[in-house]
């Protein structure tokens, strides 16, 4: 069986296991969509049982997963009780603004950590590696929600950025590239904060693997060749190096739809963020099922791409020249 | 007189204002029978955005629960007879009159000739039987049903005539025109069809397009952008006019952007995306008070609102093994000196100062100085006294030990636990001044935050819990929505719940009392007998109240006709009168 | 090399000794409200007043007054050394009343300023740094414990067992922890005992924490045992246990201490989320968590910046954690090479 085959029964194991655990963690948890109208006064509670009834919340478990899975094996993952709309498009419709923040995040921290990373190690004890490293400890030390909570207040106060939604009210009026300015000046926030984070702690990672590759003997024999110092790096020295890195990407990837939610929610970018938290909160399960099984998906595709590049990278791995007894 | 509406708009083109192309409104036409607005004048123009906690859900009117989707559904809707939230009365909407029968169980209604929805259908009494039978139907569920069910009977619409319908309630009702405030007429021509079908709880939903949305009010749809924002615009066939005899509303387009928290709303105010928050806490209102030299933004304190917040102790009957614990603690949660002693000890000015910033009210009954048509104002309101409660616990038969500690007759330390939502500052800070204050009476006493809805489930399902601070109230000044509340039988008897038969005199004396008042219709008896309902609650305590927050609102100097109410919709209210001022005419207005 | 590990070890000692003796070195009882001074500003130490220069500080009471506090320079109060106080429990043991310093009644001295309900933040920070710092420590070690175990395993074995590991890692990162946590504490009793509640806090932080490091140790350890003097160890008849404790541990540790200096502070911070839902430090006791969930309120942060001293408190002891990380990593380098 291919190793590709093998990977993708897996993650249908996966998927079917996390579907029935997240039926039997919201089953745990106390409470239903309707508990707020409880609270007023003028609802009786027969009003509350029957909607209970219409929406299926009062039938067993297994009757409500055996149904949930029929149809959505049928690609009908059912109804938001609060919307009243099907789930699969409420979602898409944020998924693709999470994944428009998430993925240029993800360019943009790839795209300065490498060359920083490298470029440290290859100077190790300059000032250039001593600033890095200082950075980067101090940007690893603080939490994210502390950066992001500082960096909002900030741009609040001194209204150095538009905060807020993805477009202004006017955003019809304008022209494509007017408009793509908006999304892009609405988006530098949140893609600061995600950035920044995440480029400390690769930086970090990408540093300590290049300076002990640095240090191997082909290295120093290559130099000795009088490969120049460049093409040595990025050309002999990064291919080796990535291999710890590779899991790190694995995890942007993976990470890309459920790893921006608090960004989100903080700087109030309509994606997934948002609308998860919201329907969690109010128990309007099907919704947050059916975010849940999304972000899985993605999360096994970006683990299979990390693996497989990993594979890819480290020919050691491929050749199987390990296996215990 | 049209002239010179045409001379302001130029003016404030010049001044530069940006001015959405909305609908302009309909020149009013004989035929029409339109609602004076007497007092009412601005000018047309204009584009309001309002920050809103999250996104509606829904455009169905009936079906519709949350805050948000009511707030913006309520701006494109109408309703027969309405309550102005300023002076808290009934007065005509869609119903130009309406007369009553002697017994107060028939209401005959007298719609406006002419008006039109906002896709310019005529409007008329078919739609009102239509309405109300979408509202009764039991297959819909609307939380709304419940109010046109009294004593376990709907009432019945029957139609009249073309503009005349006529309501007959099972039994006489007190102030019963107030039910109809928030009852939404709909568009029978647009509706009908997925009535039938029984689609109806799927019609009318966020994705729906505009044209297939009609309503009475002063807005229509205009566009939804998901995750963002719901831009209404003028509707131009609403049936109200200013003094000028100009049609409102004044504002081109309303549009409620989802924000989030009340943090977020301050921010995006401050930065000039919103122009008006509807509810404020006291720490931003400080916080936007101290700019307002710089800003020059309409801050107003409306006094105190009419929600109560309150200590409550779990009286219900336990059954459970697992809630053995909790039942043997009810022998002190039931004894009346100990909820004196505590309610004694109470530091009620400190609670107001710290929590609502000196912008609140102590409150010793369920109604408080905002509700000046119905509060007692012969409740005694006695300062805060430790020794009286040590000497209310001595005759009760609790003792001290050595230690301080509170211990019962039966020498086992008292001490409970105080759960309330976590996602609700002000409770948690008040569960933490009172944790403080009762530990002067040697009690121990542990805040438990929990989330939203773990509360209400220990509260109305499993009772698994010792105390709550709870907040109850604010929907309407009227006592008859508190029915539920007060009533030994009644759905948020919280500390009792699922009593079959009242559980004291007291009790008794309740339910007689507000039964009674539910039926009467002199204001005068009324206030009498929801005077006494009041006294026996301040005196037997099922509830340890409070303190209640001020109304506070906040717009920038543009708006005009900025008038807060303690009811809600707080600031919306009014949105067919708002207007957005000149720079000249906002200079001129400070 | 030998100044900076020196400033290291004596930033490191420092801080914990502050943190184990934080009822010594508080002014104030963490949990006594003053009612009438609520989010009051730092108290202002001074040295000169109408008379003279002194060389013991003094301070000023804050009166309340319209446009905020002021000093009310009609009484000044020596700061004590050395004085009795409020009561404690030294290392949780021992009954104590002595402190660094204080003041007199009726003047309070909080070198931090005040919260909302008027306690001394400055005290509040140290005792909560014990139970937070701790939490942190302990959740990580867990977290970094069980996810090593398990890499290792996945890592080594191939094949089936990496596949089935692999799989419950990616099976816990995606599950909706927030309805478990929901589900949790519907489970427990209503009321913790601190002691448990930091126990709670550790398992729950620690069971979900696992599955990162897991991934990360297991790709490091993918690389590691095809390295040619593994190789050679095994055919020399090396057991698979002496394999992984021998050679494969030490190329791990590395990739452990970076993220054990980036989880703590993270850990930390994430006993806010926890406290939403019930399962954090409870009024009145502080931990930096709870002090933390505070200043979510934008009026709050932008108005009293000092309630921002856990926040720092929280990176000052991150980054002395993570220079600590570092260090130990390149004293491993040299070793091994």
């Amino acid at each position: 069986m291919s190793y590709l085959g093998r990977r993708v029964i897996r993650a249908a194991f996966l998927l079917v296991g996390v579907s029935i655990l997240c039926f039997l963690f919201t089953e745990m948890a106390p409470g239903s969509f309707f508990d707020e109208m409880r609270l007023n006064p003028q609802i009786s509670p027969e009003t509350i049982s029957s909607l209970r009834a219409r929406y299926g919340l009062d039938q067993p478990l297994v009757v409500r997963y055996g149904r949930w899975l029929r149809s959505a094996l049928h690609a009908d993952f059912g109804y938001s009780i609060a919307y009243n709309a099907p789930v699969a498009p409420l979602l898409w419709s944020r998924a693709k603004n999470t994944l428009l923040l998430a993925t240029t995040g993800m360019l943009l921290t790839w795209l300065i950590s490498i060359p920083l990373g490298v470029w440290a190690a290859a100077r190790s004890g300059r000032m250039l590696d001593k600033s890095v490293r200082v950075a980067s400890s101090l940007l690893v030390s603080i939490p994210e929600v502390v950066i992001a909570v500082a960096l909002l207040a900030i741009v609040v106060r001194w209204r150095v950025l538009p905060v807020g939604g993805m477009t202004s009210m006017d955003n019809e009026g304008l022209s494509q590239w007017a408009r793509l300015q908006e999304i892009a000046s609405r988006m530098l926030l949140p893609t600061i904060i995600l950035t920044l984070g995440e480029t400390a702690i690769i930086v970090r990672h990408l540093r300590a693997s290049v300076l002990e590759v640095l240090d191997t003997p082909f290295v120093q024999a290559a130099r000795g060749l009088g490969i120049g110092r460049t093409r040595l790096l990025f050309r002999h020295v990064l291919p080796v190096a990535a291999s710890p890195a590779i899991s790190l990407l694995g995890f942007s990837l993976a990470g890309l739809l459920s790893g921006s939610l608090l960004v989100e929610v903080i700087c109030g970018w309509p994606g997934l963020g948002p609308l998860i938290l919201d329907a969690t909160l109010s128990r309007d399960f099907y919704l947050v099922i059916g975010g849940i099984m999304l972000s899985a998906l993605f999360m096994v595709g970006g683990n299979l791409v990390a693996d497989i590049m990993l594979l890819a990278c480290d020919p050691r791995i491929r050749t199987g020249a390990l296996d215990a007894r | 007189m049209k002239a010179i509406a045409r001379l302001t708009l130029l003016v404030c083109l010049l001044a530069g204002v940006c001015m959405a192309a909305g609908p302009s409104p309909e020149k009013p036409n004989p035929g029409e029978e339109l609602e004076r607005a007497g007092q009412v004048s601005g000018h047309h123009g204009g584009n309001l955005t309002i920050g809103g906690r999250a996104e509606p859900k829904t455009l169905n009117p009936v079906i519709a629960t949350d805050a948000v989707s009511r707030e913006v559904i309520g701006r494109m809707m109408a309703d027969l007879i309405d309550i102005n939230r300023a002076s808290q009365q009934t007065e005509p909407a869609l119903a130009k009159s309406w007369k009553t029968s002697p017994d107060g169980r028939v209401f005959t209604l007298q719609l406006r000739k002419g008006i039109r929805f906002s896709d310019g259908h005529p409007f008329d009494a078919d739609d009102v039987v239509f309405s109300f039978a979408v509202y009764m139907d039991e297959n819909v569920d609307s939380p709304q049903r419940d109010l046109l069910i009294i004593d376990g009977k709907p009432l019945t619409v029957t139609k009249v005539d073309q503009y005349t319908v006529r309501f007959t309630l099972p039994r006489p009702y007190a102030a019963a025109e107030r039910l109809f405030d928030g009852l939404a007429m709909l568009p029978k021509h647009l509706l009908e069809k997925s009535y039938r079908e029984r689609k109806f709880v799927q019609a009318w939903s966020l994705n729906t397009a505009a044209s297939e949305i009609a309503g009475l009010g002063p807005f229509r749809l205009k566009q939804y952008v998901p995750g963002q924002r719901v831009v209404l615009e003028r509707n131009p066939y609403y049936w109200k006019v200013d003094s000028n005899n100009e049609r409102l509303p004044y504002l081109d387009e309303l549009t409620f952007l989802f924000v989030g928290s009340e943090d977020a709303q301050v921010m995006r105010f401050e930065a000039g995306e919103t122009s008006m928050i509807s509810r404020l806490s006291s720490d931003n209102y400080n916080l936007l008070a101290r700019e307002r030299d710089r800003t020059r933004a309409q801050l107003v304190d409306m006094g105190p609102s009419l929600e109560y917040n309150f200590l409550v102790f779990n009286q219900n009957d336990l059954s459970s093994k697992k809630l053995d614990a909790v039942a043997q603690k009810q022998q002190w949660f039931r004894e009346l000196k100990f909820r004196q002693a505590i309610s004694a000890a109470i530091d009620r000015d400190s609670i107001v100062r710290l929590v609502y910033g000196t912008r609140g009210a102590p409150l010793w009954g369920n109604v408080g100085p905002g509700n000046k048509q119905w509060v007692n104002t012969a409740i005694p309101h006695p300062q805060r006294s430790v020794d009286a409660a040590r000497r209310l616990l001595k005759s009760a038969g609790f003792s001290w030990n050595q230690a301080g500690q509170l211990l019962d007759s039966s020498g086992k330390p008292v001490e409970f636990s105080i759960i309330t939502s976590s996602s609700n500052t002000q409770r948690m800070k008040m569960a933490t001044l009172i944790q403080d204050d009762l530990s002067h009476l040697g009690m121990q006493v542990h805040v438990v935050p929990l989330e939203f809805r773990a509360v209400i489930d220990r509260v109305f399902q499993s009772f698994d819990y010792e105390a709550a601070i709870m907040a109850l109230g604010g929907g309407d000044a009227d006592p008859n929505p508190e029915m539920n509340v007060w009533t030994t039988s009644g759905t948020s008897h919280l500390w009792h719940l699922h009593e079959t038969e009242p559980a004291s005199p007291w009790e008794r004396e309740i339910d007689q009392l507000m039964q009674q008042q539910m039926i009467t219709l002199d204001y005068g008896k009324r206030k009498q007998l929801y005077d006494r309902v009041q006294q026996l609650i301040a005196e037997h305590l099922p509830f340890i109240f409070l303190a209640t927050p001020n109304v506070l609102a906040v717009a920038n100097p543009r708006v005009g006709n900025f008038h807060p109410a303690v009811l809600d919709p707080y600031t919306l209210w009014n949105a067919d009168e708002l207007y957005i001022r000149t720079p000249m005419e906002s200079a001129a207005a400070r | 090399m030998r100044a900076k590990t020196a400033i290291l070890i004596v930033a490191l000692v420092g801080l914990h000794l502050t943190l184990l003796l934080a009822g010594f070195v508080a002014p104030c009882d963490p949990g006594a409200q003053d009612r009438e001074l609520p989010y009051a500003p730092p108290t202002r130490l001074h040295f000169v007043d109408a008379s003279s220069w002194h060389l013991r500080p003094f301070v000023y009471r804050w009166n309340a007054g319209p446009d905020g506090y002021f000093e009310d320079k009609r009484q000044s109060f020596p700061v004590h050394f050395l004085t009795s106080g409020p009561a404690y429990k030294l290392l949780g043991i021992f009954e104590a009343k002595w402190h660094l310093f204080g003041v007199d009644e009726p003047a309070r001295i909080a070198l931090l300023g005040t919260d909302g309900f008027g306690r001394d933040e400055f005290s509040r920070v140290l005792s909560g740094g014990q139970i937070s710092v701790a939490e942190g420590i302990a959740a990580t070690l867990l977290a970094l414990l069980a996810g090593t175990i398990f890499g290792i395993i996945a890592g080594y074995y191939g094949r089936l067992t990496d596949e089935s590991v692999m799989g419950a890692t990616e099976l816990f990162l995606s599950l909706p922890w927030l309805y478990f946590l929901l589900g949790v504490r519907a489970f427990l009793p209503l009321h913790l005992s601190p002691a448990r509640t930091f126990l709670l806090l550790t398992c729950v932080i620690g069971l979900i924490g696992w599955a990162r490091p897991a991934r990360l140790v297991r790709g490091i350890v993918l690389s590691a045992r095809s390295r040619n003097y593994v190789l050679a160890a095994r055919s020399f008849g090396g057991s698979d246990f002496y394999l992984m404790w021998r050679h494969i541990l030490p190329e791990v540790l590395g990739l452990l201490l970076t993220q054990a200096a980036l989880l703590v502070p993270r850990y930390i911070a994430a006993e806010v989320t926890l406290s939403f839902f019930g399962l954090g430090v409870n009024e009145p006791v502080a931990s930096w968590g709870n002090m933390l969930s505070t200043l979510q309120q934008y009026s709050v942060l932008v108005s009293y910046a000092w309630l921002l001293a856990p926040a720092v408190a929280l990176v000052v002891t991150s980054v002395i954690y993570s220079i600590l990380a570092d260090t130990l990593h390149s004293r491993l380098e040299f070793r091994s090479t």
